[in-house]
């Protein structure tokens, strides 16, 4: 019998019933108010431990998931169903054979296994462990300590080290990948010649978080330096000097340093979270152009690219440059027992439902869970279902759409028994919750309650610390949307769903939402995570049933797009038209066909771009016949348009015609402080002037007005709390009504969609373009070199003490509580140090929340005089 | 009763509606939050002083004119002063 045979044979025939009994056990114990399914004789004394554990250890050796997996469940059930020592024990040794040593480790801290389980052990199993050990673990060269590490990490680790190659990695969601990429980073800056790194994280969530990890790994070495703001200076230093430089980045926030920064942007190390982000609609292009801009300059770039599950890591390296040596790092070993749970409710009994495992070959029953209350709609059979099955914590109700997932919480929280005493850090969330949004802001009662929703609009500061209290276990139950899937670091035990769709409107693909369903399963906290989903035979809910397991396939936005290449270039055709009301699905096609014009313009043709090969001759040529129509156009520089990624320079050229056209003073085009009395009315026209000329971007026409009014205030450095009472007392004022939850979401969404995300992107090129204007009529003298509008919208801030905040970390929101309270509006990174030093004692009685206080004295120890 | 035509520097109307149908024109000729031209400039110096409260409007004395948004998305005239201040008016009071 071949090894393959034997493992297939041991689960399927030899030990399928017994597996079938522990799988049942095990999953039931995960969940709260469950009466189980009667089985024939009570598990625990009729398993034959030994019989199981012998089979499991042979199992271990396959590399097939489906093995690893039934060895996964056996030492589970082993650690947590024995009663004897000797079991327990043998389960742990078991996960540490499957290099799973962080189970094991959560083993023993639930005591669940003794600690010195080695004395326990015989001679060749003590010096097998110990083998053992040794192979799975990496040396930190900077301190010489060693790392314990499973299989997956442990190639990462070498993989990485490797000089001068890209490396493009892959595995499930819980693997440890971040955690041990900041090891290696740590590890790699330290002990190499590389002296700027960048490390690029798709949402400013994420990079926040990634900061604040690597200042704490860093927290002890003199010469590297951690930045989430493209800074010049620290750039420079780390050139010129013995210093070196992490710059933490979006992939706009790249483009804003390579602009700065231009051909002299030499970055000797990148790392790619979330890389599979490549092929997302209008950012994976930007993400795409500013990893071939960085590698353009510096051929001899480092490039590691990270992602969960996903089916072709490889892909990523097809563009590294020619004879850069490449390595790809696929993992898809279990690290958490997964259990898909579906959940239909008992004909005729609606407080009843009965729950199934999903396997394989066919439906395990677990049991029937007890529902308080009947749940008539939607929005209560996510919240009474999530509120019962996931009673002990640490459940998350996937919803959709922000309103859904305040409802669904508000729902939750009813079901809660009120507490008494309450917790500190949810009162400083609520109180927090009330001074920087609005004092009847929904989340803040809820938050006192150990229930929150988390949305993608929501203040940074609200929401990370939403994220911490939710894994610590302080807030039990948390009502998500789609944001979660587009690059949060969040996991759970057990997650709630029913239809999922992904942002507004379509069903979810399957590897979408198995890419959710990851995050059921905190490794290292739990044996095991449960996706329970609702009514999984409900037509609407799934059209397509509950998706099998399915990985990720990259494909990068450019190449999905040029596969569409008849409707691409029906696109190209309708850009070349001076009507920017024909443009219809700009969405899909603006930034690629953006990309296309630039890659056209700088080489020449298209067929001599990277991309070529992965397409058709008759693609290409389709497509560069329309761009060579388009390029006859143009008379902009072509690095005025390579400066502004996913902005299409047809545009740019037809705002410069405008421009061109202008009859009244040319200082009338350009954007005023925002302290001017006309910034309000100029930013319209200016919004209006990119609708007409640019690209419709501001939509509908007619909210540019309110746009207008929150880009403005938003650059004045109003706090959200400002912004929001100013709409409320607008409303109020003109008589109009107004529904106090929507007002809020809605500000929020234009404060992160307009302000920091489409205006900044527009308004540079904008600027930029009418720069190049004003040195054609010899009007140079308008140019303002000192402010740039896309940095001042991105960070939405308006002084040189604002921005210095900023600089020191803190987040915008506790930047903007601080200067409303700072006098001096011109202070450096340490003026402000020395003004909080001196005023942070006081925080107290000028109302200053408390976590921002926290915040503060994180990022600004008042000990600490030297930071510069 | 005979229409009354309206005089202002070079410019001569035969109606009022005439010299409103000018300023509206102007009005609109812009973009929002537009100076405006050094010839239009001199029209309004001379339009603002027939203002039934000029003298408050023009207060430390006129900069310049722009144009810019008033109540319920309608657009206005204002009037940048010397002092920095501004203040809008309306062209129809001073006909």
């Amino acid at each position: 019998m071949k090894s393959e045979e034997l493992f297939d044979w041991l689960i399927d025939e030899a030990l399928s019933s017994e597996i079938e009994a522990v799988t049942q056990i095990t999953v039931a114990l995960e969940i709260d108010n469950i009466t189980e399914v009667d089985r024939e004789e009570d598990g625990e004394r009729t398993f034959d431990w030994n019989r199981l554990l012998l089979a499991a250890s042979i199992l271990a050796k396959s590399q097939t998931r489906k093995h690893q997996e039934a060895a996964l469940r056996i030492a589970t059930a082993a650690i947590s169903l024995s009663a004897e020592i000797e079991v327990r024990d043998a389960g742990a040794v078991l996960l540490e054979k499957l290099s799973n040593h962080r189970a094991a480790k959560l083993a023993e801290d639930r005591e669940l296994v003794k600690a010195n389980r080695n004395e326990r052990l015989g001679v060749s199993m003590r010096l097998e462990a110990l083998r053992r050990e040794m192979e799975d673990s990496v040396l930190v060269e900077t301190d010489g300590s060693w790392l314990t590490v499973n299989d997956f990490q442990q190639k990462l680790w070498s993989g990485a080290k490797t000089e001068d190659t890209w490396v493009s990695a892959s595995a499930p969601t819980a693997s440890g990948k971040t955690f041990l990429i900041l090891q290696w980073l740590n590890n790699y800056v330290r002990t190499s010649e590389s002296r700027v790194a960048v490390y690029l994280a798709p949402t400013r969530a994420l990079v926040t978080e990634i900061e604040s990890e690597l200042k704490t790994l860093l927290k002890d070495t003199e010469n590297v330096s951690v930045h989430s703001i493209p800074l010049v200076e620290k750039y420079t230093e780390a050139r010129a000097q013995d210093k070196k430089v992490i710059f933490v980045f979006t992939q706009e926030r790249l483009h804003l340093l390579i602009n700065m920064l231009k051909e002299n942007c030499l970055i000797d190390l990148l790392v790619v979270d979330e890389a599979h982000k490549i092929g997302d609609n209008q950012r994976g292009v930007i993400l795409q152009d500013a990893v071939e801009r960085i590698s353009r300059i510096n051929p001899a770039l480092k490039a590691v690219f990270v992602s969960p599950a996903t089916q072709n890591p490889e892909e990523l390296l097809t563009d590294a440059p020619d004879g850069i040596a490449q390595s790809s790092i696929d993992s898809d070993t279990p690290t958490v027992l997964q259990n898909v749970i579906l959940a239909e409710q008992v004909r005729g009994k609606p407080k009843e439902w009965t729950l199934n495992l999903v396997r394989e070959e066919s439906d395990l029953p677990l049991g029937v869970l007890h529902l308080d209350n009947k749940a008539g709609t939607v929005k209560k059979k996510l919240a009474f279902i999530a509120a019962a099955a996931g009673e002990r914590g640490g459940t998350l109700v996937y919803c959709n759409g922000a309103a859904e997932a305040e409802d669904v919480a508000l729902l939750i929280s009813q079901l809660l028994d009120e507490q008494d005493d309450k917790d500190q850090e949810l009162l400083d969330l609520a109180d927090l919750a009330r001074k920087a949004v609005h004092r009847d802001y929904q989340l803040a009662p809820l938050v006192e309650r150990g229930v929150a929703f988390h949305y993608g609009n929501m203040p940074a500061l609200i929401r990370m610390e939403i994220e911490r209290l939710f894994k610590s276990g302080k807030i039990k139950f948390l009502a998500c949307t789609s944001t979660l899937i587009e690059g949060v670091n969040l996991s759970c035990r057990t997650i709630v769903v029913r239809g999922p769709r992904k942002g507004r409107g379509h069903p979810m693909e399957p590897h979408d939402f198995w890419n959710l369903a990851g995050r059921a399963g905190r490794w290292g906290d739990e044996f095991q995570g449960n996706i329970i989903c609702i009514e999984p035979t409900h037509p609407t809910a799934w059209p397509m049933g509950v998706p099998g397991r399915s990985r990720y396939p990259i494909k990068r936005e450019t190449d999905a797009v040029l596969g569409q290449n008849e409707d691409l270039a029906s696109y190209l055709e309708a850009r070349l038209s001076d009507d920017n009301s024909n443009i219809s699905n700009s969405d899909e096609f603006e930034q690629v066909g953006a990309y296309l014009i630039n890659t056209y313009l700088r080489l020449g043709s298209l067929s001599a771009a990277p991309l070529a090969k992965r397409h058709s001759a008759e693609t290409i040529e389709l497509l560069e016949s329309k761009l060579t129509q388009i390029a006859d156009e143009i008379d902009l520089p072509i690095e005025l348009a390579i400066r502004h990624p996913g902005v299409n320079i047809i545009g740019l050229q037809r705002l410069l015609e405008a421009f061109r056209a202008y009859k009244n003073d040319p200082s009338n085009l350009l954007p005023v402080p925002s302290e001017s009395v006309d910034a309000y009315d100029r930013f319209v026209t200016i919004m209006e002037r990119v609708n007409v000329n640019v690209v419709p971007v501001f939509l509908p026409p007619g909210l540019i007005p309110l746009h207008s009014l929150i880009v403005v205030e938003w650059l004045k450095g109003y706090s959200l709390a400002t912004i929001i009472r100013n709409r409320i007392d607008y409303q109020k004022r003109n008589g109009r009504s107004y529904r106090l939850p929507n007002l809020i979401r809605e500000t929020l969404e234009i404060v992160e969609q307009t302000a920091r995300f489409k205006a900044p992107k527009y308004l540079s090129s904008y600027v930029d373009v009418l720069n190049h204007h004003l040195v054609e009529v010899e009007r140079s003298d308008l140019i303002d070199e000192e402010f740039d509008i896309g940095v001042a919208l991105e960070f939405g801030v308006s002084s040189k003490t604002l921005l210095s905040l900023m600089e020191l970390g803190l987040s915008r929101m506790t930047a903007v509580e601080l200067y409303e309270k700072i006098a001096q509006d011109d202070l450096d990174r340490n003026g402000c140090v020395r003004w909080i030093q001196r005023y942070a004692p006081e925080f107290e009685g000028m109302n200053v929340p408390n976590l921002i206080t926290k915040e503060v004295l994180e990022k600004v120890p008042l000990a600490d005089t030297t930071r510069n | 009763m005979p229409a009354k035509p309206v005089t202002i520097g070079e410019h001569h109307f035969a109606r009022k509606g005439d010299a409103q149908d000018f300023f509206r024109e102007m009005l609109y000729r812009y973009d929002l939050a537009d100076k405006v031209s050094q010839e239009d400039e001199t029209v309004l110096r001379l339009l603002l002083d027939r203002h039934p409260e000029a003298s408050e409007k023009i207060g430390a004395g006129v900069d310049s004119f722009s144009i810019r948004s008033a109540d319920f998305g309608t657009r206005c005239f204002w009037i940048n002063r010397v002092d920095g201040s501004t203040e809008k008016f309306s062209f129809k009071a001073c006909l």
